[in-house]
Formats: C-alpha cells, sequence, structure tokens
C-alpha cells in the first residue's frame, strides 16, 4: 500500500511527454577528435540511415529518472497509516498475561499504532491488573495514555477476563467500541458478550499463541520437561535450555535440548540426558527463545539428587539384614538418592550432602573434627539414637558437638514385658516444625527413646515430639551445616516408625531424599510460605517482598495470581520452586467468542517512506545518463569502458585487496607489527619506535624488516607477525573472545608478544599494570618470572645484564623456567623448547628504540652519555629480543658447541 | 653574440636531452639487428681477407703473401675484399601528422626517426655513408658524428606543415633512398619528387608508417575529426559508417605507393606502429644490403 503526502507534485508527469518530444529533437554533442587520415575522409557522405535523434533508450533513461524525481517529491510512504474507522470511544483491551510476553513488543506496537491512527477517546487497559476502583474505564485522548505505552509489562500469571467481565457487569458504563488484543487462549466467552453488549468487538489474533512448559520430572536418570502447545499445527522443533550457576557462581546455561512436535501434536517432551553432578545444578528450564513466565519451570531439590553418605562403623558385624539399622534408610533413600557407604574417610572425600550415623555413639576425636569441619561448612548430618549411644551418653559431661541436645544416660523404655508404661504414639507436629502439614499415623508407635537433659533451650531444638512432650526429633545448627538426630533407632527395634509412610515424608521434608516432580500439594499444605524471589512475565527471576505470607493450600491448588506470583517459596529450611502451570492449568486454544466479532491480524507494518529510494534512484539513472551520452558521443574509449564495467561489477573488491596486500607484506617479508592502543599518542610512540628497532636490526643483523605495521587486535590477522609490541593503556578496552582466541592460538603457534606497560614499575600498584592484568586475563599466559641472568634473551646476540627502555629500573617478566639442568657444572636452561610466549616489561622500550625518518632518536633517555648508552643497550636489548623471536633457543643450544666439537674431532 | 652562455647552455641541454633517448633506442634497435660490416662478397680494396689466389704474371710482387706461398710451390696472392661505401639519404616525414599516435602506440614520428637513425647506425657501422635528406645533415658522413648531427636534426623543432612533401632531389646523382613518411597527404606532394628521384638514378625504400587506429578507424558517434594541425577538418554523425570508405581509401593509397616502388624497382614497406620496430629494421637493411 502506497500513499503519497503531496500528491500535487504528481502533476509534474503529464510534463513527461512534452519533455519526450524535445529531448527527441536534440542530437547528442559531437566530439572532436584530432585524426591526420580526415584527409582520406574529406568528401565522404554520411550514410542515410545516420541516427539524427537521442536513442530510444536513452530518452527512455532521462524520463525514467525525471519521473523518479518527480515521484519522490511527491513523497511517497509505504504502509501510510489510515485513520481507524468509527466514532464514539474506544477501550484498548490487553491480555497482557504471561503468553503475551513472547511477542511483547509486537503487542505494544500495534497499541501504538491504534493509538496513533485515531483521535477518538480511548482507554487502555490490561486484564490482568485489578479493574479499575472507580466505577470508570478514564477514557481520555490517545495522545496522553501513548507515553505509558512503552512502560507496560506482561503479568507472570493469566489474564483475569471473568474477573472483568464481572465488573462491567457491575459497573454499567455507557457505550464503547473494543479492541480487544488477545493471546489466543483459554475461555473468552463471558468476556466477549459482555463486551459485545457495549459496542462492537473486534479481536486481534495471529500470532502464534506461546508455548508452555510443565515441571520437569526425573524418569531413571534423564530429566523429562514436558512442552506443551495450546493448538496443533505443522511439526516444530522447539530448544530448551538447562540453566543453572557454573561452578564459581554465575549462571549460564548447563544444557541444551530440543523438544519436536509432530505435525498436530500439542504435548510433548525435551529430555536433557546429563551428568548427575550437572543436573543437580539446574536452577532453571527455559525455552530458548520466546520465553514467558509459562516458558519457564523453576526447579528447586526437586530435582537435585542428593548424596547421601551412610556410615558404617569399622567394627560393625555381620548380622541378620532386617535388623542392620541401615537397612531401612536404605530402602528409603535409594529410589531418590544417591547412597554411597563406605569409611569416614572415602565417604568425608566425596563430599555428600547428607551424612547419616546410625546408633553411632562417638567418633574418634580425629573423625570428629573433621565431621564437624564438614558439617560447618553446610552438610547435615543426620544421627539415630540405639543401644550404642543410649550406653554412650551416661559418661558424656560437656555436651557432643555432634549432638543437637545433652543426651541423659540409658534412655528408656515404653513397653515391653518390663515397664509398666505403653508404648507413645506422636504428637501433631506444630506449626514452626519442618514436619509441618505432615499427618502422624495412629499406628506409628515409640517403644524405646533416648531422652534429651532438659534445658531451657531444648524446646526450640524439638522438631517433634511424642504424646508426652519428650522429643522425637531434634535439630541444631552447627555452622552452615545442621545437625538432626531422630530419638529412636532407624530401624525397627525401637519403633515402627522406619515402617511407615512417615519415615519417608520425614526424611523429604528434612531435604534428605528428592521427591521429583513438582512439590506435591500435600507437601505444600499446612505451611505459610514466603515468596522469595518471583518470576516476571518474560520469565526473568526478580526478588519480591517477602511480607505476606501465602497458605499451602493456596500455592498448591489456586490460580496464579498477582499475590501468588510463580517463583521461590520459602519457608524455615526449605524452599520450593512454584511454577505457573500445572498439568490441569495447561491453556486451551481460545473458544467462546460470540457471533459479531471482528477479528483482525497483528501484520503491523511501519510506514516507510519511500523519497530516500526514489531520490536515489533519480540520481543513479542520471549519472548513468551521463555514461551513456559519453558512450554515444564516442567519447568514452574501449579501455574506460572495460574499466566502468569493472567498478560496477567488482565495487567490493578493493577492501579484501587491501587486505590481502597487508597479508602479503607480512608473508614475503619480515615486518614488525604494534598493536593499536586508540591512543593515537601511544600509538605514534610505537610506530617510530618499531621503524627505529627495524632500522637498528637492518643495520646491524641480518633481519631486514619493512617499515612496521599497525595491528588493530579485534580485526586484524595476526597469524604471519612474529613479533608484536603491545603498549599497555588503561583506555584500551578489554579483549572480545574472539580476539582472546586469536591472541591465544598465536601464542600456541609461537608468537611473541612484547607488553610494555611504560611505568617502569610493574605490580599491583600502577595503572598501567592494572591495565594489563585486565587486558591478559583471559590470555594463555604460562607462569612468569623475572628474567635470569642466564636466559637465552641475555645472549642471543649481544651480552646483555640490563634491559632498559627509556627507563631502566624495571624488571623483565619471562615465562618461568621450568626446570633447571646442569651440564657439566654449568647451569643449562633446558625449556620446552624454550621460548617464552610473552616478555613483560614496564620500561617504555619504544621510546627508547624510536627514530625520526632521518635517523634522529626522537625522545629523550637518560642524561648526557649515560643516557646515550642506555639507549644503545635499549637498542641491544631490541635487537637480542628479535634474535630471540626469530631463533628461538637456538643460542641456547650453543652450549653444546664445545662438546660437539670434542665429539666430531674424536 | 646574442645568446647569453646561459641561454646556449639550456638549449644544449633541452637538445642533448631528446637526442641520448633517440640515439639510444636506435642503439638498442641497431643492436638487435647488426650483423657487423657487411662486405661486398668480391674481391677488391677492402682491409679484409676475402681469398687466396695463384699469382699469375702481373701480379705486383708486392702483394704475393709470403707466408701462404712457402706452405708449397706455388706463389699466392692474399686478396682483400672490396668494400666501396655507398651513400644511402633518409628522409624522415617531419610533418605534425606524424606526431599522431592513439593510446599506448608510439607516434609515427618517433617510430619513424627511430627507423632511421637505427639503419643509419647499422649502415654506419657497415661503412656506408648516410645524410639525411632536408636538413642540416643532409651532407653524406659516416661515424658516431654523423649520427649525432642525424639525431639533432631529427629532434629539431620548427614550424612544420600538417602533411609532409617528399623533398627533390639536389645535387649528388645514385645511391639509396629511403622515404619514411605514412604518405597522408596530397598526390602531389608525393609522386613527382618519387619520380624525380627515381629518374635521379637513385633507388630505395619507401617505408609507409601507420597508427593502428588509422588502419583499423575504430571511431563512432558523432565526431568532427581534424588535423593535427587543424586546418582541415571534417563532421560525420555516424563515424562508423564511413569506415569501410575510409579503409578503401587508405587501400588505394598504399597500392599506389606499392606499384609506384614496384614499377620503379624501389621496395615498399607498410609499417604498424603497434608492432615492434625490428622486423621494419631488418627488411630495411636487408633491402640496403643484398642489393646490387
Amino acid at each position: 500500500m502506497i500513499g503519497f503526502l503531496s500528491p500535487v507534485v504528481l502533476l509534474g508527469l503529464l510534463a513527461l511527454p512534452l519533455l519526450w518530444w524535445l529531448l527527441r529533437a536534440v542530437p547528442p554533442a559531437p566530439s572532436r577528435r584530432r585524426f591526420p587520415g580526415v584527409r582520406l575522409l574529406l568528401g565522404l557522405k554520411d550514410p542515410e540511415s545516420t541516427p539524427d535523434h537521442t536513442p530510444w533508450w536513452l530518452l527512455l533513461l532521462r524520463l525514467s529518472a525525471l519521473a523518479a524525481a518527480i515521484i519522490a517529491f511527491a513523497e511517497p510512504v509505504l504502509n501510510p497509516r489510515g485513520q481507524l474507522a468509527g466514532e464514539g470511544r474506544l477501550l484498548v483491551l490487553m491480555d497482557g498475561g504471561w503468553a503475551s510476553a513472547p511477542d511483547w513488543r509486537a503487542r505494544l506496537a500495534r497499541v501504538e499504532d491504534i493509538l496513533a491512527s485515531t483521535k477518538r477517546p480511548v482507554a487502555l487497559h490490561l486484564l490482568t491488573d485489578q479493574p479499575p476502583a472507580e466505577a470508570d474505564l478514564g477514557f481520555t485522548a490517545a495522545q496522553d495514555l501513548s507515553p505509558i505505552i512503552s512502560a507496560l509489562t506482561p503479568a507472570p500469571y493469566a489474564p483475569d477476563r471473568a474477573g472483568f467481565a464481572a465488573w462491567l457487569g457491575n459497573n454499567p458504563q455507557p457505550d464503547f467500541d473494543t479492541i480487544w488484543l488477545s493471546d489466543g487462549m483459554n475461555d473468552a466467552a463471558p468476556l466477549a458478550s459482555a463486551l459485545q453488549a457495549q459496542g462492537s468487538l473486534t479481536v486481534v489474533t495471529g500470532l502464534e499463541p506461546a508455548l508452555s512448559l510443565l515441571p520437569a520430572r526425573l524418569e531413571g536418570e534423564i530429566l523429562v520437561t514436558p512442552v506443551h502447545r495450546v493448538a496443533g499445527g505443522p511439526a516444530r522443533r522447539v530448544p530448551l535450555l538447562a540453566i543453572g550457576p557454573a561452578p564459581d557462581g554465575v549462571e549460564q546455561v548447563l544444557w541444551r535440548s530440543e523438544a519436536s512436535f509432530a505435525a498436530g501434536e500439542t504435548d510433548t517432551t525435551a529430555a536433557f540426558d546429563m551428568p548427575f553432578e550437572l543436573r543437580n545444578r539446574i536452577k532453571r528450564i527455559a525455552l530458548a527463545e520466546g520465553t514467558s513466565a509459562g516458558g519457564v519451570v523453576l526447579a528447586d531439590s526437586g530435582l537435585i539428587r542428593r548424596k547421601v553418605a551412610l556410615y558404617t562403623p569399622r567394627d560393625s558385624q555381620e548380622g541378620p539384614q532386617l535388623v542392620d539399622p541401615l537397612f531401612y534408610l536404605k530402602k528409603a533413600l535409594e529410589p531418590s538418592s544417591q547412597v554411597i557407604r563406605g569409611t569416614l574417610d572415602e565417604l568425608l572425600l566425596a563430599v555428600p550432602d547428607v551424612m547419616i550415623l546410625a546408633d553411632v555413639a562417638e567418633l574418634p576425636s580425629e573423625e570428629a573434627t573433621r565431621v564437624q569441619a564438614w558439617v560447618e561448612a553446610g552438610g547435615t548430618l543426620l544421627r539415630f539414637a540405639g543401644p550404642r549411644l543410649a550406653a554412650a551418653s551416661s559418661g558424656i559431661g560437656a555436651q557432643d558437638p555432634l549432638l543437637p541436645v545433652r543426651l541423659r544416660a540409658g534412655g528408656r523404655q515404653l513397653g515391653g514385658a518390663m515397664t509398666w508404661a505403653t508404648p507413645k504414639t506422636l504428637r501433631p507436629f506444630p506449626d514452626e516444625s519442618p514436619f509441618a502439614g505432615l499427618l502422624p499415623p495412629a499406628e506409628v508407635e515409640i517403644s524405646a527413646q533416648v531422652l534429651a537433659q532438659p534445658g531451657p533451650d531444648l524446646s526450640g531444638k524439638v522438631m517433634a515430639a511424642l504424646e508426652d512432650g519428650t522429643p522425637l526429633v531434634s535439630a541444631a545448627r552447627l555452622g552452615e551445616g545442621r545437625i538432626v538426630l531422630f530419638h529412636v533407632t532407624a530401624n525397627a527395634e525401637w519403633s515402627n516408625l522406619p515402617l511407615s509412610q512417615l519415615f519417608v515424608d520425614m526424611l523429604t521434608r528434612l531435604s534428605v531424599s528428592a521427591r521429583g516432580g513438582a512439590a506435591a500439594a500435600e507437601e505444600l499444605a499446612g505451611q505459610n510460605w514466603l515468596n522469595v524471589r518471583a518470576l516476571d512475565g518474560f520469565g526473568t527471576l526478580t526478588d519480591a517482598d517477602p511480607s505476606v505470607a501465602v497458605p499451602g493450600e493456596v500455592l498448591a491448588t489456586g490460580p496464579r495470581d498477582a499475590a501468588t506470583p510463580p517463583g521461590y517459596y520459602q519457608s524455615f529450611e526449605r524452599e520450593v520452586a512454584v511454577n505457573l502451570l500445572r498439568a490441569e492449568t495447561l491453556p486451551v486454544p481460545l473458544f467462546g467468542l460470540p457471533a459479531g466479532v471482528a477479528f483482525e491480524g497483528f501484520e503491523n507494518q511501519p510506514e516507510t517512506p519511500l523519497k530516500p529510494p526514489f531520490l536515489l534512484a533519480a540520481l543513479l539513472l542520471l549519472s548513468l545518463d551521463i555514461l551513456a551520452s559519453l558512450f554515444i558521443s564516442g567519447r568514452l574509449s574501449g579501455g574506460v569502458q572495460v574499466a566502468l564495467v569493472l567498478l560496477l561489477v567488482g565495487g567490493g573488491e578493493p577492501g579484501v585487496a587491501q587486505e590481502d596486500a597487508r597479508a602479503l607484506l607480512a608473508a614475503n617479508n619480515t615486518v614488525l607489527a604494534y598493536v593499536l592502543t586508540g591512543d593515537s599518542r601511544i600509538d605514534e610512540i610505537s610506530r617510530t619506535g618499531l621503524f627505529g628497532l627495524s632500522r637498528t636490526l637492518t643495520q646491524r643483523t641480518s633481519i631486514e624488516p619493512l617499515d612496521p605495521i599497525s595491528i588493530d587486535i579485534e580485526r586484524d590477522d595476526i597469524s604471519l607477525i612474529p613479533f608484536l609490541y603491545w603498549p599497555v593503556s588503561d583506555q584500551q578496552p578489554p579483549l572480545s573472545p574472539a580476539a582472546v582466541n586469536k591472541v591465544n592460538t598465536y601464542f600456541r603457534n609461537g608468537g611473541l608478544i612484547l607488553f610494555d606497560t611504560r611505568d617502569a614499575q610493574l605490580g599491583a600498584g600502577s595503572i598501567n599494570g592494572n591495565a594489563l592484568q585486565r587486558l591478559t586475563a583471559q590470555l594463555e599466559i604460562p607462569p612468569l618470572a623475572p628474567i635470569e641472568p642466564d636466559h637465552v634473551l641475555t645472549r642471543s646476540f649481544y651480552l646483555l645484564e640490563v634491559f632498559p627502555g627509556r627507563w631502566e629500573k624495571g624488571t623483565l617478566w619471562v615465562e618461568a623456567p621450568s626446570r633447571l639442568t646442569t651440564i657439566e657444572g654449568a647451569p643449562f636452561r633446558n625449556l620446552n623448547d624454550g621460548v617464552t610466549p610473552v616478555v613483560i616489561g614496564a620500561n617504555d622500550f619504544a621510546s627508547a628504540w624510536a627514530l625520526s625518518p632521518q635517523g634522529r632518536p626522537l625522545y629523550p633517555v637518560g642524561q648526557g652519555l649515560r643516557g646515550e648508552r642506555q639507549r644503545e643497550l635499549a637498542n641491544r636489548f631490541g635487537v637480542n629480543l628479535l634474535m630471540y623471536v626469530m631463533t628461538g633457543n637456538y643460542k641456547s643450544d650453543q652450549v653444546h658447541v664445545p662438546a660437539l666439537l670434542e665429539r666430531l674431532g674424536q | 653574440m646574442s645568446q647569453t652562455p646561459q641561454s646556449l647552455r639550456a638549449e644544449a641541454d633541452a637538445l642533448s636531452g631528446a637526442l641520448p633517448p633517440l640515439l639510444a633506442d636506435a642503439e638498442r634497435l641497431a643492436a638487435n639487428v647488426a650483423m657487423g660490416a657487411h662486405g661486398r662478397r668480391r674481391a677488391g680494396s677492402g682491409e679484409s681477407f676475402w681469398q687466396y689466389r695463384h699469382a699469375m704474371p702481373g701480379d705486383n710482387l708486392a702483394s704475393i703473401d709470403w707466408r701462404r706461398s712457402a706452405q708449397g710451390d706455388a706463389l699466392f696472392i692474399r686478396e682483400r675484399e672490396w668494400e666501396a661505401s655507398q651513400t644511402v639519404g633518409f628522409w624522415v616525414d617531419p610533418s605534425k601528422a606524424m606526431a599522431y599516435h592513439s593510446a599506448k602506440n608510439p607516434p609515427k614520428g618517433d617510430r619513424a626517426k627511430v627507423l632511421a637513425l637505427a639503419c643509419a647506425s647499422l649502415l654506419s657501422r657497415a661503412g656506408e655513408r648516410v645524410s639525411l635528406l632536408d636538413t642540416p645533415a643532409a651532407r653524406p658522413g659516416f661515424g658516431q658524428g654523423k649520427l649525432q648531427q642525424m639525431a639533432v636534426a631529427l629532434a629539431a623543432k620548427e614550424p612544420r606543415p600538417d602533411y609532409g612533401a617528399l623533398p627533390m632531389p639536389k645535387g649528388v646523382r645514385g645511391g639509396h633512398r629511403v622515404f619514411i613518411s605514412d604518405f597522408m597527404g596530397d598526390e602531389a606532394d608525393i609522386f613527382p619528387a618519387l619520380h624525380a628521384h627515381a629518374e635521379a638514378g637513385n633507388d630505395g625504400a619507401l617505408v609507409h608508417v601507420l597508427d593502428p587506429s588509422e588502419e583499423a578507424f575504430p571511431f563512432d558517434g558523432r565526431i568532427i575529426f581534424e588535423s593535427m594541425g587543424g586546418l582541415i577538418d571534417f563532421e560525420t554523425r555516424r563515424a562508423k559508417a564511413l569506415r569501410d570508405a575510409y579503409q578503401a581509401r587508405l587501400e588505394a593509397r598504399a597500392d599506389q605507393l606499392k606499384s609506384w616502388a614496384h614499377r620503379a624497382g624501389w621496395h615498399y614497406l607498410r609499417h604498424n606502429t603497434g608492432t615492434a620496430p625490428q622486423a621494419a629494421l631488418l627488411w630495411l637493411f636487408n633491402v640496403l644490403g643484398v642489393d646490387r
């Protein structure tokens, strides 16, 4: 659709036929040409067929150039913005839920378009917002709404259409028309009919509905994430990312997977078959493209298979399996955790999440210290009582740091032949206990326990108690970790607790075992949860305001809304991930729209002015016309024609050619190169410095470099350059990954870079030193050491002891020697082929090397004759360095020469 | 003397500045073709040995070659080759038309001068006497000095006509003539002079030097052609259409020259500046040397 802003100008097109006639009449101007053969031409007649007017194609060219210019000045625009039809008030309604997030920009653009193309009073409402408090939608001028549009964000939950329909029902409005930007999901019936009662309803759909993910579950060792789309369509592949912290704590993509929908299929799964350690780090799984709150599933400890260490005392004897204190623990844990057994040494090496000591009275003191350190570092120590613990606690005076409470000697028996007491059942779990909400079955009975010494802090440590108030489970924090003691045995000897489902649930609550899948409703129930981090509509985690506690039942079964956004919820020790969607809340395609609803698509093409391209075309045609005129009048010789054609065909060549020329120069000659720092003064010093060094080398050695070249480390190829001088400036930006890669490859293949901090002192303090550290942070630089007096650099050409530049104090750093060997009493440096990839100095070498084109030093060095000596030494260092670059450890091999000669003589 | 030493020096510099390249070109060209001094292939009064022959009665005793004769009983006389020198007069068309050249080709005049000097150099080495007709160097001579003189005469810048007219013969009869020109001028400027030379007992060669563009006529469109001096012009609206007629006229002129040369016992060569000059020089030298 093309419109014109100044259509009057188009009348100019009428003048074209006149121009046609005019141009036809004027023949091209003749050219004058000196030609001796003119004498032979005299008297010849031009043949009859001579064209005496402009050829038709030239005319056409000129006319189209003119037409293009006229059209350009009529200011054509593509997709001109029309006026929205209709009168009266207009409500723009956006679903605004998570499903709108993937194409939020398109939606906003559409709304802007609507606002820009109407002069009607407009109101804008997001269905995820609360309906207005007043009984008024707040219709206003369209341009007043424009500023707030860009600030709108989608909500991490579904739009409340029914709520708005109810509000409309309760607050009758004067008539208005509605444009409803729908996300293409779920029931639209009540709202649509309510809106239709007010006026016309236009539903804007057409964008592909958002994909949604369901919480991942473990199937064996494979993590499976269900993926859902609301409507079947063509076959499609959807990339998914598993995101979690790297070992350094920075979040990164841990794994990639793909879900593929067959044609017409709405549900599929993506499998993450990844290593156990990696999987335990997953924080969330998200769609790689088009993320939204529904396209992210948060993982909590449910996905983590914990490493549980079962400690077997060394003296544990063979016994019947069913009375093995660890048997029930193993049964309870093995389906959901990684259980390892072994000696304490082995177990601690494996860094378990949880360590279980069943009826272990006392650990040897050294081991106890190590276990205590491990707990303080964040481990969970789970202990079970038993005859041995009961017996040992008789002698304990001070509290064992590996027990949460001080125990009374002996324990007690409740029930049995020798006692009056009957076995006790459990008291309901208190609200503040991590077991809150679990229902103790009546048949669980405790017949023996160890007792805690009463004390002022005891009640705070009790997590579960018997009906008489004596603790069944007590816990205490120790450092980052905690110690939990079950006052009964882990087998069925003292109670039938290990036989019940409650035992498994309690272990789960203690985060000992993994459930897999989403937090079950019954786990959430009975506790109040605080939202600590919430997803926004785009699926990004943000810190939430954890001020309002949400009952677990609401979290488990209620719909997500502003009060219960998806995110992480915390209650006591436990943190659960609450996701947006559950299997029963999966979205379905938009339905229930009544008849009489108008539909619009999202095709939203911005207004594009076409004036520039038309003007450009006119200009091009005119320049073509110039060439054509020249051609007609014979003033274009063959060579120029060919050149023009080449120019038109191969216009892009010169850049490549320049790059090639550079590579050829470097490949065919020796050139020194310096890295551009972005500071023109430093670059100039580098250039003149290397120019001076090149000249010195040419005079003194067989290395005869051409003029130095500059290297943009981000762009230029450095593979052909043997030596790079890199002055360090704090203005240089950090290297891009590509450049880091390039430089590392350069190091590996034998290149040498001289870093020069130019500040006479190396180390942490100086600005340039810090800049150097920043620049080289990611480079593969070997361990460095101050240069040794017998390094090859000291004797590759001149014998040197110092390495001055403009300064003389700075230390020169090279790759640290890997090992020293002594041959016939002389130290012999036997390096890995010997050549250090970096030399780091601080002496501002380039300034000392720098020469003017006339061969005069450019920068002062030292004072008087001593300064000249220093400059000479700096030059000698440069020569030595380049010799070292060119010959590597060749001079180091010279130590062998006497031995070789001697051998040859024999 | 109106000339100050400075102006004289500047003039000399300007002159010799043009001279060495021309002479050097000519020498280089000549070196490619040089065959050394060519003898007359008959006994005579030259320097070099020609043959031994038995002494006959009447021979001068002094001419007996005693060394040869001592080898046998018969007496031998050492004959020398006859090396008569001849005069070759060159004429290089000095007209402005000769300054014409297309694209990368050298001007016709340069080619003509180089050919003339190179040929003169070769002949001079062979002991012939050379001259440059219708110029200050018209007096026959040989040696480096003569060549220098010819080069100076060739390089001289003087007011020149649009088209060259062949000089009429003066004085000396006999000898060879070499006319190098594009022969674009009026017939009246060419053929009467040729007839006169032929009648004067000269023989010689015509070198018809043409630029490739003069042969191919690669022009099109609306063009006003002018002579090099601008005296003649001709306008065409479609140059391409004239090509055939032009080429026919050019061929006619060439044929005219060729047939005249044939009838007069002269030699005719058409030379294109787009080709190398060696072939032309070789031809010219052979034509002058083999004769007689």
